[in-house]
């Protein structure tokens, strides 16, 4: 065929109207249901120990070497769906719809929800992803562009899960980029997974998909019911050394374990020199490979989302009424409402203008969410309309709760105090005409022992620093109804301390932790003041006791540990796990007589350092000498073993 | 009208009148790429590690779509045989090379002709813009490629894109003409008439990573029952650091 110069003029026309009259943005169709096309990319259920393909860290190893499989029985991982990061591995079907703006027309958001999944909108309406208190879910929060004719997805928000289901882990701070490119039938779902804790490398996995116009997913219903009896608090998992399942990969198809273990070199083509000849490769090569630097971590990279300014107060909402203001030191919950502000802790001394601030901020906002509803009273009984030309001003301070001593939960008790006013009555300590002068201060009475009575050479607390009102049983409730709802607090023995409470906010069902949490590091505790690593497990499985999860085992009771972002009982029960793997460890290093030296170059914590062993206030030594000392580390056992 | 446009620029591209290029004409194929995949690429073996790092066991078809046909000749793969007659190639031809753990380096031959080189197994594939006719001789390892891109209908340039760069945008290779071969090394077979279709797509994080996507459709009636679906992914390399040319192998 030959092809004239006028042929090409005017091809290059059509090509210039084409350019000028396609939209800004790409839409190619992605709706329908879709069928996996069943490849080597998607098998399912992966074998014991196969960690190849995978650039897992030497964390993610030892934390995959300690994955036992039946605690997947324990009611709290019953009925949790497959996350983001690994529903596309699995064989399930996928269903793809999207919400149109009624006016603009516009693609406001795709939706994609799997078989076993959660449904993930995938927000095009240019929103910021949330702040990094926000919660984390099972789904995540997703954000979309097109590039071209690929949907690209930004995944953050997280909850920790597997990447293969044999025990192979991502944390939550993974950060996922997604693509997904139709061709014809064919849909094409590219995952790119970052996560500093137990990726060395991004992991790059796809699968395929055909568009199936008989397709219908089925629900998924799931309940959770008692799979195993078992002591309370036991939480399924090998030991070091132990668990001689993660040899099984290795052994079934004859490849050596430096090449199973070698994390991202397997990746490489050229791993092949250590794999036997008989299996495709060019080994073994008589050098053993490189063993991988002590607490390797991957290169930096800029995260997806991006925490508040430091030393600012950033607010998030839980639910109805409760907030939480994070930055002031330890977290503040706060209840704001008609009757006023309730805060849980104060935070520190130095933040107490910003906090006011903030409270006077949520409570401007509080009024603007709730003013006075419409027209509606009886025409001769009242009228609304005097409500309407009322500006309430901010209601003040009515109670603080201390759930522990520690100064960043006491620090900003005497402003705070002194900014609000209580209702008189009540358990009131000193002179009654004191009593509407300022905020009640609410706590265990360990907490008044140790603000009023500190060991010799500290100072007291301040008068109007110290509790108010004290309590020493199981528990204390406020005597009537706060914002709506009852309040509770509740102690939690030997824990951070011996004085420590949580607050249960009954009605917006909501659970402030105290020092029982913190998603960014280890529990502190203090075992001269009466804390355990056991109070902590004990009060952590009493929280999961009362929460109760909304849908697939996230949601529902909301939690706001002390430090941290808000959480919920997945996240709880993740971290009550991990507290008890840890403390089990410990406690068999201690039966065999180590000491608290041999105990720390043990590493019981290893697999969970690089998320929670960094922070300088509490590192991962510190945390160890604490769980060495509250099991009766280094103390004589009743019979020793010969040596 | 995606699919007018993108056929419509398929079509004009695909024209042989495009190869010829030069001041005030059409561009080559070449000048107007609108997607770079010229460079070094490593390719990155994860979920599928153990099909692909290493050679299954023989017979084993798992996740494939063979038919029976495919099956029984499965089952017979000898590779001593393959070796003593000369086949030693026959996993590494155009239905099954991207699949196998190496690197490619991809150059531009001219400006018509996109050129992908192995290591392992050091083959060459060629992808031909414009309307070359197939040889009528042999088939190849490699097969005869036709190559065309797929412009997407839309979507905003990156930041900092040369005028040509659209993201987003495939390369389409159709290759027929295909010397029977192995598509999982173990001696899984396609057959004569076996054709195939490929999409070469790239993304760029924001670390800096580039990866380069490759999607191919493998049809084949005599020993296959559905097409053969995959995608797999290279990272681009700085250079050809670990570019390591290793003859065909039946192991």
């Amino acid at each position: 065929m030959k092809h004239t110069a006028g042929a090409w003029r005017f091809r290059g026309v059509v090509l210039t109207m084409l350019a000028l009259a396609t939209p800004a943005s790409a839409q190619v169709d992605l709706t329908g249901e879709w069928s996996v096309v069943r490849a080597e990319d998607n098998v399912g259920n992966t074998e014991l120990g196969d960690w190849v393909g995978i650039p897992m860290t030497e964390a993610s190893r030892l934390r995959s070497a300690a994955w036992d499989a039946s605690i997947q029985t324990l009611p709290e991982w019953q009925c949790r769906p497959h996350g983001s990061a690994y529903i596309s591995r699995g064989p399930s079907a996928l269903k793809i719809w999207k919400e149109v703006d009624a006016v603009s027309r516009e693609t406001t958001a795709w939706h994609l929800e799997w078989l076993r999944s959660v449904d993930r909108p995938v927000y095009m309406d240019g929103r910021r992803h949330p702040s990094p208190n926000a919660p984390y879910t099972w789904a995540g929060f997703s954000t979309g562009e097109w590039v071209g004719d690929m949907l690209r997805i930004r995944v953050t928000h997280l909850k920790e899960e597997y990447l293969k289901r044999d025990g192979v882990w991502h944390s939550d701070k993974i950060e996922l980029t997604q693509y997904l490119i139709r061709r014809g039938d064919y849909l094409t779902f590219l995952v790119i997974a970052y996560d500093p804790v137990y990726l060395s490398e991004p992991l790059v996995r796809s699968t395929e998909y055909r568009l199936n116009l008989n397709q219908q997913i089925p629900p998924y219903p799931c309940t959770v019911v008692t799979e195993v009896d078992r002591p309370k608090g036991v939480v399924p998992h090998y030991l070091p050394g132990t668990n001689n399942d993660i040899t099984w990969f290795s052994r079934r198809y004859g490849i050596p374990m430096e090449v199973v273990t070698a994390g991202a070199a397997n990746m490489y083509p050229e791993i092949r020199s250590r794999i036997p000849r008989s299996l495709g490769g060019f080994g073994p090569e008589p050098a053993p490979p490189p063993a991988p630097p002590r607490g390797q971590r991957p290169a930096a990279r800029a995260p997806m989302i991006q925490p508040p300014p430091q030393g600012e107060i950033e607010v998030l909402p839980v639910r109805g009424s409760i907030y939480v203001l994070f930055g002031a030191g330890a977290n503040i919950v706060a209840s704001v409402g008609n009757d006023g502000v309730l805060l849980v802790d104060s935070g520190q001394a130095a933040m107490t203008d910003k906090v006011l601030a903030a409270l006077g901020e949520v409570q401007r906002e509080w009024v603007r969410r709730n003013a006075p509803k419409g027209l509606g009273w009886g025409a001769e009984t009242r009228s609304s309309v005097a409500h309407r030309h009322v500006t309430a001003p901010p209601k003040p301070i009515r109670y603080i709760v201390n759930t522990s001593a520690a100064s960043d939960h006491v620090g900003g008790n005497e402003k705070l105090r002194n900014a609000g006013r209580t209702f008189t009555g009540g358990n009131v300590t000193g002179n009654i005409a004191d009593a509407g002068e300022g905020a009640a201060i609410l706590a265990h009475e360990q907490v008044l022992k140790r603000l009023a009575t500190p060991p010799a050479g500290q100072t007291p607390a301040p008068f109007d620093a110290q509790p108010t009102d004290t309590y020493y049983t199981a528990y204390m409730k406020l005597s009537h109804f706060f914002n709506g709802e009852g309040v509770q607090l509740v102690h939690v023995p030997k824990a951070h301390s011996d004085g420590d409470s949580i607050v249960y906010f009954r009605g917006n069902d909501v659970i402030a932790l105290g020092e029982l949490m913190a998603t960014e590091r280890y529990p502190m505790f203090d075992v001269e003041k009466g804390g355990s690593i056991n109070g902590i497990i004990d009060g952590l499985n009493g929280v999961l006791d009362l929460a109760i999860p909304e849908f697939r085992l996230e949601g529902g009771t909301m939690m706001v540990p002390g430090h941290g972002r808000i959480v919920d009982s997945g996240d709880v029960a993740y971290y009550r796990d991990m507290l008890t793997i840890i403390r089990d460890r410990v406690q068999d290093l201690i039966a065999k007589e180590l000491t608290l030296d041999e105990v720390k170059a043990a590493r019981p914590a290893a697999d969970y350092d690089p998320e929670y062993g960094d922070a300088p206030e509490w590192t991962s030594d510190m945390f160890i000498e604490a769980v060495y000392k509250s099991l009766g580390g280094g103390k004589p056992l009743p019979r020793r073993r010969p040596r | 009208m995606v699919a007018l446009a993108t056929a419509t620029v398929c079509w004009m591209l695909s024209a042989s009148g495009a190869a010829q290029g030069g001041p005030g004409q059409t561009p080559t194929p070449r000048a107007m790429a609108p997607i770079d995949l010229t460079g070094y690429w490593v390719s990155l073996i994860t979920d599928d590690w153990r099909w692909r790092m290493v050679t299954p066991p023989k017979g084993d078809a798992l996740y494939l779509p063979v038919n029976d046909e495919g099956r029984r000749v499965a089952e017979q793969w000898d590779p001593a045989k393959d070796e003593a007659a000369g086949e030693a190639c026959r996993a590494y031809g155009a239905g099954g090379i991207m699949h196998l753990p190496g690197r490619l380096h991809i150059t531009w031959e001219s400006d018509t002709t996109l050129k992908v080189e192995t290591d392992t197994g050091q083959q060459t594939r060629l992808f031909r813009f414009g309307g070359s006719q197939p040889p009528s001789g042999e088939a190849t390892w490699q097969g005869f490629s036709v190559a065309t891109w797929e412009l997407s209908a839309g979507g905003r340039r990156g930041r900092g894109a040369a005028p040509a760069s659209r993201p987003g945008t495939s390369l389409r290779v159709d290759t027929s003409h295909m010397r029977p071969g192995y598509y999982r090394r173990n001696g899984v077979p396609y057959g004569s008439k076996a054709t195939m279709t490929e999409w070469f797509a790239t993304v760029t994080e924001p670390d800096g990573n580039t990866y380069l996507l490759v999607t191919k459709m493998l049809e084949d009636l005599q020993y296959m029952n559905a097409p053969y679906v995959r995608t797999v992914q290279f990272k681009k390399q700085n250079d050809g650091t670990g570019w390591n040319p290793m003859p065909c192998s039946t192991r």
